[in-house]
């Protein structure tokens, strides 16, 4: 499991992203204290590391700095001055990426899955499946029994989440959050037509009632 | 210094003058002086006084018209003690030191009040943020509790995040120069990012957002960019009847890219249109919508002023408004001070 490591002094940011992180498929590690940060890097040994600016005693620049003598690991700056001298400042010193605080969940999640990617490329999953359907998410296809159908970029956003969520009822909203997350701007009327076409192009292949419609609450797979 | 004025305050010493030069007449008349040396006298007299007259007015006026010159070319006004060289007379003098003496006391009350704003405006600088840290916070923990309550504090929270930015770019665009990067951008991200900032704002009010050929490259600074386009999506939501509907439009001229955006909301009537970009200005849409402050559109023009963009804004009341940004092609162009 990817793993990673969050350097941050704020208890409730500390606690909440935690959870989000964790509910979004890491493993989440934290160092004891502030002034441990190095022994916990090398004991833990993150995949990558969320790193705050503002940090009791030392600030975050001069962390990355001594994390960089020993590790490569790779290092998201999160902080809440958003000057561009400091974003100047993250990357000569070896920081990979660089987020403003308050951030968009997905927008720091998306962050950090093409971090992830860029720094570890072997481990792309580019497939997702469910009940023996197969989403090809790189070329976006879907595949059931050797069938196959091309899906467009609207179709294959909608077929993710509700992979993502399989066997959990998506309501409309969320669907169109996502979507919205992804620079998909859909309205509710749009949504209807896609998913109109969507369970069209999967009946095509043999998928009958693949999609299943709950009245006043949402869509479910 | 006016011919007629310096007479004027000459009027004692040329009085000084006839009474003494009637006196002498009177004198020399008694005492049987001839008439013809009497004139004379009175004649070289009349001239010597004349002549010192004049010439005095000569010196003077050339003095003044020197200062009054070197006080047009001063940028600082208030300088002009400092640069003036010390007069030789003795009353222009005095008036010299009272001169100085008055500006040094402005100085230091001009450099205190500077002190004081550099002061306060780090103070709100460091003060929106600490903010941000509890907003993030609140943020994080609707992703991890969603539900229709949470949804709805987000959506107040995402107005509290505007209002913050607002206040952040206000109190930097004093200094824009500052803090600018001019990085080659594609105009789409910054208009993503800027959507995605009002995104609950959006969602809310079922908006209909449309881009069109909006993959250009501008050289411009995406943090302020976003922020204006930012400005502009929620006048477009704030100021809607009907659903909001709102389009981007990018197209590339030979010597600039002009971005449009289009909303479907009420407009601006045309009286108000001239003066929408005037601080604390808030029209008639203001004064029927209590959520005006007057200061997003001043902030838009003022930061586009600063950044080399014009902006232009069309509309027509009850037929939407419609935002032109125009920015400038080439790789090089300067921050305006």
């Amino acid at each position: 499991m990817d793993r990673i490591m969050l350097i941050e002094d704020d208890s409730v940011i500390r606690e909440e992203l935690s959870i989000l992180l964790q509910s979004n498929g890491y493993e989440i590690v934290l160092p004891d204290s502030f002034t441990a940060i190095f022994e916990a890097v090398r004991r833990y040994i993150p995949h990558l590391i969320l790193l705050d600016i503002n940090l009791p005693g030392q600030d975050g620049f001069q962390v990355c700095s001594k994390i960089r003598t020993f590790s490569a690991v790779p290092i998201i700056f999160v902080t809440a001055r958003n000057t561009d001298m400091d974003e100047l400042n993250g990357i000569m010193l070896g920081g990979d990426d660089f987020i403003t605080k308050p951030y968009n969940t997905s927008i720091l999640l998306a962050r950090i899955a093409s971090l992830f990617k860029r720094a570890y490329p072997s481990k792309e999953k580019d497939v997702m499946a469910y009940r023996g359907v197969i989403l090809h998410l790189e070329s976006s296809r879907v595949e059931y029994q050797a069938q196959l159908t091309e899906l467009t970029k609207n179709e294959l956003k909608i077929l993710a989440f509700l992979f993502r969520n399989a066997g959990r009822i998506v309501p409309r909203a969320d669907l169109v959050e996502y979507l919205w997350d992804n620079q998909l701007y859909i309205d509710d009327n749009a949504l209807s037509v896609n998913m109109t076409r969507l369970r069209e192009k999967l009946r095509q292949i043999g998928l009958t009632d693949f999609i299943q419609t709950k009245h006043r609450q949402g869509y479910m797979i | 210094m006016r011919y007629v004025d310096y007479v004027k305050d000459q009027i004692p010493c040329i009085l000084t003058h006839i009474i003494s030069m009637l006196g002498c007449l009177a004198f020399l008349s008694a005492a049987r002086v001839n008439n013809g040396i009497i004139e004379i006298l009175i004649a070289v007299w009349f001239l010597v006084a004349f002549v010192y007259l004049n010439t005095r007015y000569f010196f003077r006026n050339r003095y003044f018209k020197r200062l009054l010159s070197m006080l047009d070319h001063l940028d600082q006004k208030y300088l002009l003690s400092e640069v003036m060289d010390c007069p030789a007379r003795a009353d222009d003098q005095i008036y010299y030191a009272i001169l100085k003496a008055s500006n040094k006391s402005m100085l230091e009350r001009v450099s205190q009040s500077g002190r004081e704003k550099k002061e306060y405006r780090e103070y709100i600088e460091q003060w929106i943020h600490d903010i941000k840290t509890p907003i993030a916070a609140m943020q994080l923990i609707y992703e991890n509790n969603k539900s229709g309550l949470t949804k709805k504090l987000l959506i107040e929270l995402e107005k509290i995040r505007n209002y913050t930015e607002q206040a952040l770019y206000y109190a930097r665009s004093d200094t824009v120069e500052k803090d600018y990067l001019v990085k080659e951008i594609v105009l789409s991200d910054a208009i993503h990012k800027a959507i995605a900032e009002n995104k609950q704002l959006l969602l809310q009010s079922h908006a209909a957002v449309q881009m069109e050929n909006c993959e250009r490259i501008v050289y411009t600074d995406e943090k302020w960019i976003s922020f204006i386009i930012s400005q502009i999506i929620s006048n477009a939501v704030k100021y809607s009847e009907e659903v909001p509907s709102l389009s981007f439009q990018a197209y590339s001229e030979r010597s600039r890219v002009t971005l449009c955006i289009q909303d479907n909301g009420i407009g601006i009537s045309e009286s108000d249109l001239p003066r929408i970009f005037d601080k604390g200005f808030t029209g008639k849409n203001g004064r029927d919508s209590q959520n005006s402050t007057g200061i997003g559109l001043y902030l838009c023009n003022r930061l586009c002023e600063k950044l080399g963009i014009g902006i232009t804004v069309t509309s027509k009341c009850g037929q939407g408004t419609s935002v032109g940004l125009d920015f400038p092609k080439g790789d090089f162009f300067e921050v305006r001070e």
